[in-house]
């Protein structure tokens, strides 16, 4: 790493003479080494998906969600720091209930991330705090339709057709090019999903993990809701049919 | 003015308190404990409800009744359980009678320049054994006393209680004084009386009653047993003993 | 609030002088205002405001119902204003009184709401939780001497257990098997407590409906800020239910004869 020992990777307030901010980028790399987490925008709503890494046997099954819920209509996934995403969860509901407080009517996604971009860029300005070591997929179904958008650690949003994040980002991108987004219903995306995060996690690297499932649209009737267990599980066991027949 | 309008400004001010009816009355024996109250809620001519408790159990050896404005009540009840909730929790063990007393005087006090409109009366068993009962007014001045009934049948039923356990104008025969305390069964049959007495002469009063008996540790349940209904209250089986009985008044 | 005893006035009888406090010391200006008084404005009368809600309870769950009119003093300013509010998917409220204010608790229900939704751990608040913030909010906005100014009902079923209860701008709150606000608890609680009470347990969801209608007829006769348009809002193990608005079967018939209604005869 060439910003080591430099000096110039000391503050998120001290650009690098080539011009990089090195915090971002360490804040970067934390999502780097986290779950792979994907959102798929689709014909009639929006599914998150999550590899849960489980780092011990003994913890209780389903805790420490990384799923998070902001407003009805509006779900999160973060990939990176646990407690950092918890934490831009709360602002994102302050930030919704401020919309909807203004204009008495749920917040459209791109507004509560464009103010969330607003909120995790100045974490990179000061070199009293420490930018956000998450990056999180917002999705949402609202007035414009199904919406999915990433916010990165430099503040930076963007709109996608599908998104990935995390360890395996690169592989799930691959796999998300493939499928024609805009064709998939919400039932179908979900078994996609779910075969997606089994394909790129790593058995050889990682032990356990866990599948998270969320998704918002006409199933859910405009909620943001966890996947029901048995269709959750349905797609768990076809996940690592697929794998099989695939290797 | 000729067009309608005021030559001064009016000023209707917003009033924060009602009514709500009801009577409270507590009676000390010399190791036990009853207090009581009605249960109708109303407001002006009308029933809101037959059944609005007024009478808490704070302890195991504490009582509260409260009576007058029922949201203030209901709030004070609220906090005061509160306050006994933290002291369990600083110091594993509940509350003495007397610290409650105290304690419900601080926070009345508290509230001098908006008052809770409520009426207090605590009954229950001291750290001597004794049966006690301590009577509020609505700013936190207080009292021990023997007995005592509040509410909208005061007036009604504490020149009765006088009468009946202070045995004032009563003439006794020659030869015969008058016991210091009363038995239970006595007491019992003395507050059931009052309560279908005031129902009979006050509108406000009626439609159920409850009972609160407080025994004394190691007090037998003597006077109790032939009581009908009465239901244990109790949550540790080594101190103090409460228990609770209800009776129907009338409901015109 | 003042103070200063010197400001509290003289006792009560001028003669007698149980403290020896006379002459008291006079401030210059007793009747000093705080210098911020008349920038606050505060609820002193309800203005926009809806009458009578009723409620019982039935076999099944509970039913109320109100009329869809908001009145601004005497006139009949909004004639097709929902006052059933349903909160959560097993509460719903009903509110007489000042409308504006209700607008305002349905927003603060809304957002207690979501909060409670994006927790996601599958608990839901039930109509005992809902009544309780309710009254909280009540008596807090009383003792702040700024009420709201309702009276409202509160009813649900939760977990196979049936709820009704009341709270208003003092903070009063109670439970009972029917209850009525504003004019209702005069004309039309007689009534439904004849009809209901006892038999909570064995009214049919008709029989209910029927006892309602023939309160809410009643209630149009006689109470002058009431509508002939009323909705229903059912609670059952189903969930919350509201009626789309409907008439009110009324017969005039008799008033031709009776002095005031009809014709005038000498």
């Amino acid at each position: 790493m060439t910003s080591i020992g430099t000096g110039y990777d000391l503050s998120a307030s001290t650009y690098s003479p080539d011009g990089r901010i090195f915090q971002v980028e360490y804040a970067n790399k934390t999502v780097e080494n986290s779950g792979t987490v994907i959102g798929l925008r689709v014909k009639d709503g929006i599914i998150l998906a999550v590899e849960k890494l489980v780092h011990s046997k003994l913890l209780v099954p389903e805790s420490n969600r990384r799923i998070l819920t902001v407003d009805r209509h509006i779900g999160m996934a973060t990939s990176g720091l646990l407690a950092d995403g918890r934490h831009l969860a709360n602002r994102a509901r302050d930030e919704a209930y401020n919309y909807r407080e203004m204009y008495r009517e749920s917040p459209p996604l791109k507004e509560v991330v464009q103010r969330l971009g607003l909120y995790v860029q100045a974490y990179t300005l000061y070199s009293s705090v420490r930018p956000f070591g998450v990056s999180t997929i917002f999705g949402a179904v609202d007035k414009t339709g199904p919406a999915l958008f990433i916010v990165e650690p430099s503040g930076i949003s963007y709109g996608y057709h599908g998104a990935a994040i995390g360890k395996g980002r690169q592989i799930a991108k691959t796999e998300l090019e493939k499928l024609k987004l805009a064709e998939l219903s919400m039932r179908e995306a979900v078994f996609e999903a779910a075969r997606i995060i089994h394909l790129v996690h790593d058995d050889s690297k990682e032990k356990e993990f866990q599948l998270e499932l969320s998704w918002i649209g006409e199933e859910t009737k405009g909620l943001h809701l966890p996947v029901p267990k048995d269709l959750c599980e349905e797609a768990d066991r076809k996940a690592r049919e697929a794998l099989e027949t695939f290797e | 003015m000729p067009d309608g309008s005021y030559a001064h400004p009016q000023q209707r001010q917003f009033n924060p308190y009602t009514e709500n009816g009801g009577t409270i009355l507590a009676i000390a024996g010399a190791d036990f404990t009853v207090i009581a109250g009605d249960t109708r809620q109303s407001e002006g001519y009308s029933i809101q409800t037959r059944y609005a408790p007024k009478v808490f159990r704070l302890t195991d050896r504490a009582v509260l009744a409260v009576n007058g404005f029922a949201a203030d009540g209901n709030m004070f009840v609220k906090k005061v359980k509160q306050r006994l909730e933290w002291y369990r929790h600083a110091h594993a063990k509940d509350m003495p009678l007397r610290a409650i007393a105290r304690l419900i005087q601080t926070m009345l006090y508290a509230q001098r320049f908006f008052p809770y409109y409520v009426y207090n009366i605590l009954g229950g068993i001291e750290e001597d054994g004794s049966g006690a009962v301590y009577s509020f007014d609505p700013v936190g001045s207080y009292e021990r006393e023997a007995c005592r009934a509040a509410g909208a049948a005061q007036s009604l039923v504490q020149p009765f209680l006088d009468n009946q356990i202070y045995f004032k104008n009563q003439q006794l025969p020659p030869g015969q004084t008058r016991p210091l305390h009363l038995s239970l069964s006595d007491v019992l049959s003395i507050v059931i009386d009052s309560f279908t007495s005031a129902t009979e002469r006050h509108i406000e009063v009626g439609d159920g009653l409850e009972i609160y008996v407080v025994l004394a540790k190691g007090r037998g349940p003597q006077g109790l047993e032939a009581v009908r209904g009465a239901q244990e209250l109790t949550t540790n089986a080594e101190g103090d003993r409460v228990f609770i009985v209800r009776r129907e008044l009338k409901k015109d | 609030m003042d103070h200063f005893p010197t400001s509290w006035g003289r006792p009560r009888t001028e003669a007698y002088d149980a403290y020896n406090t006379f002459p008291l010391h006079q401030r210059p200006n007793p009747g000093h205002k705080d210098a911020f008084a008349e920038g606050v404005q505060r609820t002193q009368q309800p203005i926009v405001t809806g009458t009578s809600v009723l409620g019982i309870l039935y076999k099944d769950g509970i039913m109320l119902v109100a009329d869809t009119l908001a009145s601004y003093g005497s006139l009949a300013r909004f004639k097709s204003i929902q006052r059933l509010h349903p909160v959560g998917s097993s509460t719903v409220i009903g509110a007489s009184g000042d409308m504006s204010d209700f607008q305002y608790l349905q927003t603060l229900l809304e957002e207690l709401i979501i909060e409670e939704f994006a927790e996601a751990d599958k608990h839901e608040l039930g109509p005992a939780e809902i009544h309780e913030y309710l009254s909280r909010i009540m008596y807090g906005r009383r003792s702040k001497m700024n009420p709201l100014w309702n009276s409202l009902l509160v009813a649900g079923k939760k977990d196979g257990k049936r709820f009704l209860a009341y709270v208003d701008l003092l903070g009063t709150t109670y439970s009972a098997s029917t209850i009525a606000t504003g004019y209702g608890a005069y004309i039309a609680l007689p009534l439904l407590r004849t009809a209901v009470e006892g038999k909570e347990d064995t009214l049919t969801e008709e029989e209910a409906r029927k006892i309602l209608e023939d309160a809410m007829r009643v209630l149009f006769y006689r109470d002058a800020r009431s509508l002939d348009k009323y909705q229903i809002a059912i609670v059952n193990d189903e969930g919350v239910t509201i009626s789309e608005p409907k008439k009110i079967e009324t017969e005039w018939g008799f008033a031709e004869g009776i002095r005031g209604y009809g014709a005038q005869i000498q």
